[in-house]
């Protein structure tokens, strides 16, 4: 007779049942929820047999929101109420949103913490706000599809996202009520789904571009450990770009100088129909059929070789970043075993001709590219939650970007470079500036500039009741510490006194993606002209330096040890120095720094002998 | 996992300046299997930061052990010495002299006829001088002649630092 079992308190009287959770694919323009079942990995569809929710989200007054495909329908009659593409604004200041300069027929009003604030008929909305109500609708289609309520979710995010955006996207889930498992880089996502449907080995390059956005990760695949190696993108790349390169054309076929709004949504409209047509047909007929204008120009026919003329130079600078990625990563395109499809501006023929030639392999499109990324996170979040017991999937990702911390003259100390492996700890030492300096601003930056105003700013804090020391004797040991999810903490402590400040770094904004693309592309491009501004900047500190300790060194003791003349030499000196270190060449300031130094060498000997004298002496009374 | 003892111990390597790169890998990756934070998804918030520290570490310990520059200095800084602090700054001669004329030849490589080609052999010259630094320094290092172990320790310093500006070099004579 079988004895009937009783579960201890709080386990589960089933110990097989399966934890209920999901990856949600948190999109641009549409969002998807995926979870594994019989260990497969599949997206849920509503009631409507959908997979895909546009990620729209419409305010009503005294209504609840309505998102998707309703609040889509609504996009044009009425704007204002109906948010598309809050993606982009995850993150960001009201600044940057500014900034941007996008069309966008909303309406923005500041709160305390700098988030712009969309004002709708249901009141202010926050970027935050507009994401949690999208993956509210997520959770519960995966509850309703699950029949029971999630443990918690894995969110994909671009693996170019900086730490403001990151913390954002958590913000949202957290703000929805879901338990956020992970944040997953969309391509890593990608190569999991890939990697565990074919049990691929070795290296792997994940090709993800989006409508607007541009990411390629270099991974490692090796007995169920996904490391990736290096991580780049550009994310000012899209399937847009394409679509306003045929319009272009089409505009110089048909001589149409210039467009309304109106004129130019339609055009894109069908320049983007006809290129989806041509990854089917040879030659595709693009109408004006309900052309918004006076004059309808005649149709106009486009051939596959006149497209893939058109998209070559965007297709390019893809194929750049990727070279670089591969680089960072220290490897040769030789080296890459498989080459992964991600994101709907892959479907053009001519981008995996490309990147086929440049791999000299063809790349893989078996999945969905649309649905690759949810696929993968629905198989980590089933791995976090312990349902894959035995499995030994493991993924070590990177940091997108450098992270670093402002120093003197607005320089930008790096403390982790990107691509290093996270979870990641470094500690840093500073020292004070100024005698006596009792208190010091920690500034934590991110990006790959060498000047404090190129890079993103992500938080301020300052360390407070340092004991008053000589300049430089203070040792304050700054530590970064960036999680599995690629989040910041950075604490700060004086080492001789213990004195010690952390923060979270939680800031109100973060990055654009397009200023994260401008600042790797601009670290490259402006290598030179960071050389001349921070050999300029170095020069001025050690300018300033110099002159403090001299003026200090006159107040206390020029009526002692020098004459007039002597006096007036090292003044007349002095001026020139501040005079060259209010110019902009940083060899005029070094050249005179030198010449003050000479010029106060004899002053700095005779004040040494004093005090040996003055030490000497005070031993003799000592002694006696 | 007791994060107070030395890299070679926690990744169960011994000591010394030759490593097998492949061990360590293996190594590394069943800790960071057994430690890493998504290991620890369910536990508490307690455990989960613990997991975290581990992790840093492992990747920490793996960077430096990997690296043999980064490895030499640890070696070095295990035995109480710090050679790359700012004072310790005397070179032979000879090498400094090495060292302006490699660098000269990197000036002069975006002016010549085939830049690729000329960044090639001069990676290469580089590749093998480190080579051989890494072989002296191990020779110094078994040796526990650690005055000279550390000045191949500077030495290696110096080529891996040609060695980055050549590699953004080229990445910039690339784009």
């Amino acid at each position: 007779m079988a004895l009937l079992q009783i579960a201890e308190p709080g386990q589960s009287a089933k110990p097989h049942q399966r934890k209920l959770a999901v990856g949600i694919d948190l999109g641009t323009t549409h969002s998807l929820v995926a979870t594994v079942r019989s260990s497969n990995a599949e997206t849920l569809p509503n009631s409507a047999g959908e997979h895909l929710l546009p990620s729209v989200v419409r305010y009503r007054l005294d209504e609840l929101p309505q998102v998707g495909a309703k609040a889509l329908a609504h996009v044009v009659d009425d704007a204002p109420n109906t948010i598309m593409s809050v993606k982009r604004l995850m993150g960001r200041g009201l600044e940057d949103v500014k900034r941007l300069g996008e069309n966008t027929p909303y309406v923005f009003e500041s709160c305390d913490n700098g988030m712009p604030m969309l004002r709708t008929a249901a009141g202010l909305k926050s970027p935050v706000q507009v994401s949690a109500d999208i993956l509210r609708v997520l959770a519960q289609r995966g509850e309703a599809s699950l029949g029971g309520e999630l443990v918690g979710a894995v969110i994909t995010v671009p693996a170019y996202f900086d730490d403001a955006q990151r913390q954002a996207t958590k913000d949202a889930a957290q703000l929805a009520g879901i338990q956020v498992l992970r944040l997953l880089n969309e391509p890593t996502a990608a190569a999991v789904a890939y990697g565990l449907d074919s049990e691929q080995q070795g290296t792997i390059a994940v090709f993800d571009l989006g409508g607007g956005t541009f990411d390629i990760s270099v991974l490692r695949m090796h007995q169920g450990v996904f490391e990736v190696l290096a991580t780049g993108g550009d994310s000012a790349l899209g399937g847009d770009d394409f679509d306003h390169a045929i319009a272009s054309w089409v505009c110089a076929q048909r001589g149409i100088d210039s467009l309304d709004i109106k004129q130019q949504r339609f055009l894109l409209r069908q320049a983007r129909a006809a290129k989806e047509c041509l990854s089917q047909l040879a030659v595709a007929n693009l109408s004006f059929a309900g052309w918004p204008g006076a004059s309808c120009p005649l149709d106009i026919e486009l051939s596959r070789a006149q497209l893939n003329e058109l998209l070559d130079p965007v297709i390019a600078k893809t194929l750049r970043a990727t070279k670089k990625t591969l680089r960072d990563a220290g490897l040769s395109v030789a080296e890459v075993g498989e080459v992964v499809m991600v994101g709907g501006s892959t479907r053009a023929l001519r981008v995996q001709e490309k990147v086929g030639e440049l791999f000299g392999k063809a790349p893989l499109t078996s999945i969905d590219p649309d649905r690759v990324v949810a696929l993968g996170a629905a198989r980590q979040a089933d791995v976090l939650v312990g349902n894959q017991a035995g499995e030994e999937m493991l993924l070590l990702d990177v940091l997108p970007l450098s992270l670093g911390l402002e120093t003197m003259g607005g320089l930008v100390e790096k403390v982790i470079d990107r691509n290093t492996p996270i979870p990641v700890a470094r500690a840093q030492d500073f020292t004070t500036y100024q005698d006596g300096q009792t208190a010091m601003a920690i500034h934590v930056l991110q990006g790959e500039r060498d000047l404090v105003q190129s890079c993103r700013s992500l938080s301020r804090f300052e360390l407070r009741g340092i004991p008053p020391m000589a300049a430089g004797a203070a040792k304050i040991r700054v530590t970064f510490q960036v999680d599995a999810d690629g989040l910041l903490e950075v604490s700060a402590r004086e080492l001789t006194s213990g004195v010690a400040a952390s923060v979270q770094v939680k800031p109100s904004y973060g990055l654009s993606e397009d200023q994260i693309a401008e600042m790797i592309k601009a670290s490259w491009s402006n290598v030179e002209e960071d050389r001349s501004a921070r050999s300029l900047r170095e020069q001025q500190v050690e300018a300033d330096r110099l002159l403090e300790a001299i003026a200090a060194a006159m107040q206390a003791d020029a009526e002692r040890l020098l004459n007039e003349a002597e006096q007036q030499l090292v003044v007349t000196q002095m001026e020139a120095l501040i005079a060259a270190r209010n110019g902009d060449d940083h060899h005029a300031i070094a050249k005179q720094i030198e010449v003050l130094s000479k010029a106060t060498d004899e002053f700095a000997a005779r004040r040494m002998d004093d005090s040996i004298k003055k030490a000497l002496a005070g031993q003799a009374v000592e002694d006696l | 996992m007791d994060l107070t003892l030395d890299y070679f111990s926690n990744l169960a390597l011994p000591r010394g300046y030759d490593v097998d790169l492949s061990s360590l890998a293996e190594h590394h990756r069943q800790l960071q299997q057994q430690y890493h934070p998504d290991r620890f998804a369910a536990a508490s918030a307690a455990e989960q930061r613990v997991a975290v520290q581990i992790a840093s570490y492992l990747n920490q310990a793996y960077a430096v052990l990997r690296s043999p520059l980064r490895r030499a200095i640890y070696l070095l800084e295990l035995e109480g010495l710090d050679p790359l602090a700012p004072t310790n700054t005397s070179m032979p001669m000879d090498f400094l002299l090495q060292q302006m004329t490699l660098r000269e030849s990197m000036e002069e490589l975006a002016d010549s006829a085939d830049p690729q080609a000329a960044i090639d052999d001069l990676a290469d010259e580089l590749q093998a001088m480190h080579g051989q630094l890494q072989k002296a320094f191990a020779q110094a290092y078994a040796g526990d002649d650690f005055t000279a172990a550390e000045v191949v320790a500077r030495k290696l310093q110096f080529i891996d630092k040609l060695q980055q500006e050549l590699n953004d070099l080229e990445g910039r004579l690339l784009d």
